[in-house]
């Protein structure tokens, strides 16, 4: 079994609280893309197994590409309600809570809990 | 002394391999302790050829008693229910399984395979495969709805790709030593000892199932493999988390969505690209939900649940 030295792990908290104070800043750039008109396709939504599949794919063909994966992705700022159910990242399982951060690993964006995904998932 | 003869049909051997690593009671112990005769194993077994063909015929005139059949892998019917796919000493396999339950004290399918058909009974199934009492979720099999063994019970199904080692001996010995009466089955015939509660029952990642915290990649140490990685252990009825395999582990405790073998739909979706490692969704909720649990209800308690995780759950606890 490998055991990481002390410093080690000193060093991945620190890159940790790093990756959250970068988040903020990202999380600006996002919200600047969106209400700067960037195209995106909110619907139709993944409504599907398949249409799950095919959005992933895309998405992993874009990337680092942050304007290509919110454009996929089809991200807004505001909830959208479907089949009866508002669809915001705060209840998706990708959310992390306490960081604002989707954690689906084709996204790996921070977030608000009031964003919304056509990926969303319970 | 209790007369015990295992064989297989259309299966891997991977039932037989789980069998003899047993250890409470361990496959020996069957013999030294419990007084249990294998007359013969497929692994097991020194008779080849015509002394086989000789003791199995004694075995189905009655010549010599058959207290437990145990059966391994599918029922193969192909060709056009000839069976001729699988023979066995001189005959078709399904022909010797037909005499030999006949005459059988108590009957024991074990394994997938054996209980329900498994993987070769998935979709086109050309091997017309079937399990002793079921196909799939569907009662009869090659048996029969009607089937009996002597002792007056259905065939004992121990489901399980493969079975736990544990839960064949412990059936078998029970079977042995007259408590076979005590068994009580559930509604696919499984002993309720072992399939009543879940294979979520007792998993490590319960936690992360209750703050619904997932977990998105293989190997990740926090997170619950329900929510995305396909995990079927909220609505599959095993002990697996209970009685642990090799005595330390589960594959949910290892990382490894329950893929819910010992349910008879096993495996799932038939095996369709993309659909075993991957949680179904419609309209973005699971496609299966847990036991008992319906959509409404569930949405409900997700975002709650959600909404009150602790920043401990999203961490990864186990740290070295």
């Amino acid at each position: 079994m490998v055991v990481p030295a002390l410093a080690d792990l000193t060093a991945s908290a620190e890159t940790r609280e790093c990756a959250v104070n970068d988040d903020d800043g990202k999380r600006e750039e996002i919200k600047a893309l969106l209400t700067g008109g960037l195209k995106i396709e909110a619907f139709p939504r993944a409504d599907t197994h398949e249409a799950v599949q095919a959005i992933v794919a895309q998405l992993q063909a874009a990337k680092g590409d942050l304007k290509a994966r919110l454009a996929i992705g089809g991200f807004t700022l505001t909830p959208i309600e479907h089949d009866g159910i508002e669809q915001s990242c705060e209840t998706c399982m990708y959310y992390k809570v306490h960081r604002r951060y989707c954690e689906l690993p084709e996204l790996e964006v921070p977030v608000e809990p009031e964003w919304s995904c056509r990926l969303w998932r319970i | 002394m209790a007369n015990l003869l295992w064989l297989q049909g259309g299966a891997c051997s991977g039932n037989t391999m789980s069998f003899l690593n047993a250890e409470e009671p361990s496959a020996c112990d069957l013999v030294t302790d419990f007084g249990i005769n294998v007359l013969w194993h497929p692994s097991l077994g020194v008779e080849l050829g015509e002394n086989l063909k000789r003791l199995l015929d004694a075995i189905v005139s009655g010549e010599v008693a058959l207290d437990i059949f145990v059966f391994e892998g599918t029922v193969v019917n192909a060709p056009a229910g000839t069976g001729e796919w699988n023979r066995f000493c001189g005959r078709p396999m399904k022909d010797w399984v037909a005499d030999l339950a006949k005459v059988a004290t108590f009957t024991v399918a074990v394994g997938d395979c054996a209980t329900w058909g498994g993987i070769p009974a998935t979709a086109p199934n050309p091997s017309e495969s079937e399990g002793l009492q079921f196909l799939k979720r569907e009662h009869g099999g090659f048996l029969g709805k009607e089937y009996t063994s002597k002792a007056g019970l259905p065939v004992i199904n121990i489901p399980g790709c493969p079975a736990h080692p544990d839960w064949i001996t412990q059936i078998v010995v029970a079977v042995a030593t007259g408590r076979g009466g005590d068994l009580t089955l559930d509604e696919f015939q499984r002993p309720k000892t072992f399939f009543t509660s879940f294979t979520q029952t007792g998993c490590t990642r319960n936690m992360h199932f209750a703050y619904k915290v997932s977990a998105t990649e293989f190997g990740q140490r926090k997170g619950c493999l329900f929510y995305d990685l396909g995990c079927r252990g909220p609505m599959t009825h095993s002990p697996c988390n209970r009685i642990l395999w090799n005595r330390v582990s589960s594959k949910t405790r290892a990382g490894m969505p329950c893929l819910g073998c010992t349910e008879p739909e096993f495996p799932f979706f038939d095996l369709e690209p993309g659909t075993l490692f991957k949680t179904q969704t419609v309209m973005g909720a699971p496609k299966d939900m847990p036991t008992g649990v319906d959509k409404a209800g569930y949405i409900k308690l997700t975002a709650a649940a959600k909404a009150a995780s602790p920043a401990w759950a999203e961490e990864d606890l186990f740290v070295v």
